[in-house]
């Protein structure tokens, strides 16, 4: 198992938003997270990588026991090293061209040389297709463009897990496919992988696994097909249908 | 009659004080500045105790009157230090230069703006970039030097270049408490010579020019610093 998530509670003053969350993800697998707005699917992602501490609640990741209630600053900085995380809405540093946005993790995460850490983020370019606009600063690319860089930013950190919270709707609707894609490429290749999304054809097609959230709880949970063709709970049911035209 | 002639006589005389203006403005804005550091790591940390203490501080120095801040610190300084003295500290009370007085004042008065800005040029900068950074593994640290804080100096300067520009005009009325400078000479001038109108319209020019110079350099600066942070060209 590389990463063990057991009863983790969060609230925010008396909204209850995480209500006991267990969830396994093994080597390899890519697990897709659905349900309704609001229901406590960033919230999870961001407990996850320490964005927001937890009141209770563990983790097992990479054999190592996390009290995510109270880490320490050494095991928050270890965990982040070993998972990445791609946001909705890009997150890319303003300040920086697309390659440096890319580099800059290797740089100062993991202690690779300038010119090693430059040349990992050209070849993370090159492989999206956006080599020629290393050069470009943020505000200088459109939409689908950056989320593509923030991937690479993540992937080229060769993570063990990477975590993405909708990575795709921030995006104009004839750019979401591109994104789509360069993710089903990182599944193909293994890579583990988180995915809170409203993209159910993603779900369905690329996810090994799919948790069906709903009020701060994991309300059903299984393989992509089983959830979508055989939905055990009236809540899950109730949820596709209401956005069948989506698949 | 405009004594034109008295004007132009007048105004050299002006203008050889004017770098005492410049002076106290310069030390008390670099002064304030450092301080201004301190109150908003106080009060973005929410250090406990200080931070309501500072917050509350702030907010005197910002709602009262500089004259009014000026006296206080004009007549309660040299009270601290006699208070300090009565403590076995060894401070002397007597013969404090105006200009310290002037400068402390000063630099209290420059430390809360100068603060309220930073903060709120931090603000301004989205926060998920700094949430970004940390997830691929910079410490916190290294988050704020390389990605927030470029982008907050970049934001701060127009800011910046209007209070310091404020803090410029407001030292014309240091002469309260004895210093010379520009407002001071034209005062001293147009009561020997009986001639109000051309010395204090060369005050103004003079004050106008330095102002103008001022904040051309912070717009250069401004540029310089935009295009370094954000590359989006702007031009004068
Ligand atoms: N920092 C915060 N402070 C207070 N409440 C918060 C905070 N972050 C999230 N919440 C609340 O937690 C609940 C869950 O939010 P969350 O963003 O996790 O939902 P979500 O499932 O990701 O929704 P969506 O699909 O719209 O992104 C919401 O009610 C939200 O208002
Ligand atoms: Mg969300």
């Amino acid at each position: 198992m590389l990463l063990e998530l057991k009863n983790i509670k969060k609230q925010f003053k008396n909204n209850h938003v995480l209500k006991g969350i267990d969830l396994s993800v093994e080597k390899g697998e890519v697990i897709a997270i659905i349900g309704p707005s609001g229901s406590g699917k960033t919230t999870l992602l961001r407990n996850i990588n320490f964005l927001e501490t937890a009141d209770s609640g563990s983790m097992l990741f990479r054999e190592q026991q996390i009290d995510l209630a109270k880490p320490t600053k050494k095991q928050i900085l270890w965990a982040r090293r070993h998972m990445a995380m791609v946001f909705q809405n890009y997150n890319l540093f303003k300040n920086k061209t697309a390659l440096k946005n890319i580099s800059e993790g290797l740089v100062f995460g993991q202690n690779k040389s300038k010119t090693e850490a430059d040349e990992l983020a050209c070849q993370a370019l090159d492989q999206v297709g956006l080599l020629g606009k290393k050069d470009f600063y943020p505000s200088q690319l459109s939409g689908g463009q950056q989320q593509r860089i923030g991937i690479a930013r993540a992937t080229v950190l060769n993570p063990d897990i990477v975590l993405f919270d909708e990575p795709t709707s921030a995006l104009d609707p004839e750019l979401v496919g591109t994104v789509l894609h360069d993710m089903k490429t990182l599944a193909d290749k293994g890579q583990t992988m988180i995915v809170v999304t409203h993209q159910m054809s993603f779900a369905r097609n690329v996810a090994s696994r799919v948790a069906f959230f709903s009020d701060g709880e994991i309300l059903e949970e299984g393989r992509s097909d089983e959830i979508f063709d055989h939905p055990q709970h009236e809540r899950t049911q109730q949820f596709l249908s209401a956005i069948a035209e989506d698949y | 009659m405009f004594d034109s002639n008295f004007a132009l006589g007048s105004f050299p005389k002006i203008l050889a004080v004017a770098p005492t203006t410049i002076y106290l403005a310069i030390v008390a804005t670099v002064i304030g500045f450092l301080i201004a550091v301190l109150i908003v790591i106080v009060r973005e940390r929410q250090i406990k105790i200080l931070n309501p203490i500072v917050a509350t501080l702030v907010s005197f120095i910002r709602g009262t009157p500089i004259i009014v801040q000026m006296y206080v610190v004009y007549y309660g300084l040299p009270q601290l230090l006699v208070a300090l003295k009565g403590m076995g500290f060894n401070t002397d009370p007597n013969g404090l230069p105006a200009m310290v007085i002037a400068i402390s004042a000063y630099s209290l008065n420059a430390s809360a703006n100068i603060s309220e800005s930073i903060r709120s040029a931090y603000h301004s900068v989205d926060h998920r970039q700094y949430e970004a950074a940390v997830t691929v593994g910079m410490k916190p640290s290294r988050a704020m030097t390389r990605i927030v804080i470029p982008q907050l100096i970049a934001n701060f300067i127009p800011n910046f270049s209007n209070l310091f520009l404020d803090l410029i005009k407001d030292t014309a009325i240091v002469y309260n408490i004895g210093i010379v400078e520009i407002m001071a000479e034209a005062n001293i001038i147009s009561s020997i010579g009986f001639k109000y109108i051309e010395t204090y319209l060369d005050a103004l020019v003079i004050y106008i020019v330095i102002c103008w110079i001022f904040a051309k350099l912070f717009q250069i600066g401004e540029i310089i610093a935009r295009n370094h942070v954000f590359h989006t060209q702007k031009t004068i």
